[in-house]
């Protein structure tokens, strides 16, 4: 499955944790376990772009592994 | 097999047939080696295949990269660079980084990866070097960086290897620890020495908290990132003066919870594995487990197959991790 494009919803509300989903990735969910509450502290859309932008470049780098495409499945269906 | 424990005339073989190591030892065997292509920092404890937990000066963990990838290159780093280390990780493998045990790379690299440039974009796992518990306070931890036989005491060495295009690393870790039950700690600011706290949202002091509770200090706090329990362990509560120091350090405004009791460390591990991690064995390339864990779990002897390798005095598996264990696992590579 391709990563979705940045401007996709989902990214957003994953950052700013109104949603939330049972991951696989290590990566993703290290870099979660920061953002959600750097971005709940500061809510700016400048902090939450610069949130998505990271998320986003976790799965765009690492598309190719197992654990990434499960949990595109899991977020995207 | 790609993970051996060796005497030092059989490393030096391999090293002289031109293999990538990583090698995990004492100091003493690790400077007996030739130059070569291979990374190395000091620790005495391991756990193997055939003996279990061990610890010995003269023989030294070999992680054989040898085929498994298709470069590798060894850098230095420190703190004016260290910021670097993951946006300079290779476009396809890993990295993998060595940092002797509180030199100010290490502390600074517990405190600041998370906001690194392109953290958890590139896969960073590693381990920090320690030494003998009996000559703590007599030696110092150390990095050897084979392909020049130098030595630091600060900084950390970092290996970034280049995987076939066909292949794609991936991080786990496997923590025996998860929250407990009782209360909610958040802590005022970032450190590995904390004095206060919000126990449940009311300020109290730390060591005075810890001794009241009479809460056991072997066992982690715990902080969920995501589903992940991160681990913060003890190093000293210092009743005197209030202070408690950690052998990681905390984050404000992450919520932790002292962990539940593990009753029997093999057992449990075992439990785990065979649970269904998504863990595939045969996919391991390497993995390291906490020193405080061979320590407080009496490892000594005892097996955590299918994991063998160095027992560290921090694990990093992007970040810094205490009592945890963290293993690489190679991929085919999954279309898309």
């Amino acid at each position: 499955m391709k990563v979705p494009e940045k401007s996709h919803q989902l990214w957003r509300d994953i950052v700013t944790g109104s949603r939330a989903f049972e991951l696989r990735s290590l990566a993703a969910k290290m870099v979660l376990g920061s953002l959600i509450l750097s971005v709940r502290e500061h809510p700016s859309p400048e902090n939450i772009a610069a949130g998505v932008d990271q998320l986003h470049a976790v799965f765009t780098k690492n598309e190719h592994s197992p654990s990434i495409q499960d949990d595109l499945k899991t977020i995207f269906g | 097999m790609r993970q051996h424990f060796l005497g030092t005339d059989e490393v030096s073989e391999l090293i002289l047939d031109g293999r990538t190591l990583i090698l995990a030892g004492d100091e003493r065997a690790l400077r007996t080696l030739p130059r070569g292509d291979w990374l190395g920092g000091t620790i005495p404890y391991f756990i193997t295949g055939e003996q279990g937990g061990v610890c010995s000066r003269d023989k030294i963990f070999v992680t054989d990269l040898t085929g498994v990838v298709t470069d590798a290159a060894i850098a230095f780093y420190d703190q004016s660079t260290l910021a670097r280390v993951y946006a300079e990780g290779p476009r396809h493998g890993f990295s993998f980084i060595i940092i002797p045990a509180t030199n100010m790379t290490h502390l600074f690299f517990a405190l600041k990866a998370p906001g690194f440039r392109d953290f958890g974009v590139r896969p960073l796992i590693g381990w920090i070097a320690g030494i003998h518990l009996d000559d703590l306070g007599k030696k110092t931890p150390k990095v050897f960086n084979g392909k020049t036989l130098e030595v630091f005491e600060e900084g950390a060495l970092v290996l970034h290897a280049e995987l076939p295009a066909d292949k794609v690393a991936e991080i786990g870790i496997v923590n025996l620890f998860e929250q407990g039950e009782g209360d909610t700690l958040v802590f005022p600011s970032d450190g590995f020495v904390a004095k206060s706290v919000l126990v449940n949202g009311e300020k109290m002091n730390l060591a005075a908290y810890l001794l009241d509770r009479k809460l056991d200090t072997r066992l982690p706090l715990v902080a969920d990132y995501y589903g992940v329990p991160v681990n913060i362990s003890f190093k000293t509560v210092h009743e005197a003066d209030g202070t408690v120091e950690f052998y990681a350090p905390v984050f404000s405004g992450v919520r932790y919870r002292h962990a539940k009791p593990v009753a029997d460390y093999g057992d449990g591990f075992r439990q785990l594995i065979l649970s269904g991690s998504g863990l595939e064995a045969d996919r391991v390339v390497f993995s390291c487990n906490c020193i405080l864990n061979y320590v407080y779990s009496e490892l000594e002897g005892k097996k955590s197959e299918p994991f063998t390798g160095p027992m560290t005095f921090g694990e990093i598996a992007y970040q810094l991790l205490n009592q945890t264990l963290v293993y690489l696992q190679l991929h085919d590579l999954e279309p898309v």
